[in-house]
């Protein structure tokens, strides 16, 4: 049977980072370039389903490593799996329904996480910055990465990614031809 | 009071656009997994293991070795209050260097301090040049040994593998090649990464401490130890 390697997927999901982080580039360009609203239009009517993907995929990427992989998460980790799982639910709820209204408790929720894993990547090379015991702990440790593809790309990275992803897809307004956000949550 | 419908409008049919953004979304993802097995195929690191002849006189080069342990192994530090390890004495710890010969950590005959490290750590990474500067400075007494344990090994992390990070970091202490399982760490009860543990000319446990340590507490921690 085919089976894909511990490091294949390691360097598959960094890969995936690289898509997530330069579309989510690509996009906040999109809004301030006169030239970018073809983009937007192109991506608003499956923005919520585009971040649901992005939510979805982070969440697979997640218990493979943790269940497959074993890579035991840490402290961070858990409190960054709490709002990315949250949202792969409750985006896939809200793409169903076509509730763009949604957007106004993912972002928030998205940018908790967002922050999680910003500090989480930051600690990752500034041990120092944790205080407290300035250890690694024997079996798991919010300071030492599993692994960093092309030498930068680590668990937090991704979710970095991801969050900054979901954000960016979820700013993206309704469009002429949408009902707004207050008449879909008034429907 | 607010009317609201059972269900909200039906979706409009997908736009010709949607359907190629989406496929075009899969051609990547499909394109990204190609690429990442290809390009790592043949590439998976595995940690070499050491294997003994039959008298145990030497192992093979490797990046783990076998370790034996005699004696009671050390209980881990407790969160909060002393150290119940103090003043007993360690377990002998038979193993040997990534190169394949023999070196024990036996309590008695001279101080030792023994300091477990991980290649992965960066709380290691960023001790071993503070121990080094601290022994180039005058601080290590002449009475005291230092031996580092390399443990924690995975062939996926930073600094693998770690016979060439020793090397790298400039470690100029002996060092033994901890078993896959840990077993030495164990043995001492390490529950983090750097641990220094201290045994006295008399084989009894003086001090354990897990963590950083900057130059003068690391200076004080060592004479009280020798003091004891």
């Amino acid at each position: 049977m085919f089976a894909v390697s511990v490091l294949a997927m390691e360097r598959f999901f960094a890969l995936l980072t690289f898509l997530a982080g330069g579309g989510a580039i690509a996009l906040v360009l999109a809004r301030v370039l006169p030239s970018g609203a073809q983009l937007i239009d192109m991506i608003r009517p499956a923005r919520l389903w585009l971040a649901w993907l992005v939510a979805a995929v982070s969440m697979a990427g997640s218990l493979y490593f943790s269940e497959s992989a074993h890579f035991a998460p840490c402290k961070l980790c858990w409190y960054q799996r709490i709002a990315m799982y949250s949202l792969a639910l409750l985006l896939l709820i809200a793409a169903v329904r076509r509730d763009s209204g949604f957007r106004r408790y993912a972002i928030p929720l998205a940018s908790i996480g967002a922050l999680l894993s910003a500090y989480h990547y930051l600690i990752e090379w500034n041990p120092s910055l944790e205080g407290a015991t300035g250890s690694c702990d024997i079996t798991v440790s919010c300071t030492a990465p599993w692994f960093r593809q092309f030498g930068f790309i680590s668990l937090s990275l991704m979710a970095l990614c991801g969050f900054t992803a979901i954000i960016v897809l979820l700013s993206i307004g309704e469009g002429a031809s949408e009902p707004s956000e207050r008449s879909n949550e008034d429907s | 009071m607010t009317k609201r419908p059972a269900r909200p409008a039906p979706p409009p049919p997908p736009a010709k656009k949607s359907i190629w953004l989406w496929v075009a979304i899969g051609a990547v993802i499909a394109i990204a997994l190609g690429i990442a097995v290809w390009s790592t195929t043949g590439n998976d690191p595995k940690v070499s293991v050491g294997t003994t002849g039959t008298d145990n006189s030497s192992s093979s080069a490797a990046e783990t070795q076998p370790v034996t342990v005699v004696g009671t192994a050390l209980a881990p530090p407790p969160q909060s209050g002393a150290d119940t390890a103090i003043g007993t004495t360690p377990p002998i710890l038979k193993g040997f260097t990534f190169a394949g010969a023999p070196i024990d950590i036996t309590p008695g005959g001279r101080a030792k301090m023994v300091v477990f490290l991980a290649h992965w750590c960066p709380h290691c990474n960023r001790e071993i040049p503070v121990i080094e500067a601290w022994a180039a400075g005058g601080g290590l007494p002449a009475n005291l040994d230092i031996i580092g344990v390399s443990t924690g090994v995975a062939a996926d992390r930073d600094n693998y593998p770690p016979s060439a990070w020793i090397v790298k970091m400039a470690w100029k202490w002996p060092v033994m090649a901890d078993s896959a399982q840990s077993d030495a760490a164990l043995a001492y009860g390490v529950a983090g990464y750097p641990t220094f543990a201290i045994v006295g000319a008399d084989g009894k446990v003086k001090v354990r401490n897990s963590g950083e340590l900057p130059v003068a507490d690391l200076d004080a921690m060592v004479k009280k130890a020798l003091a004891s």
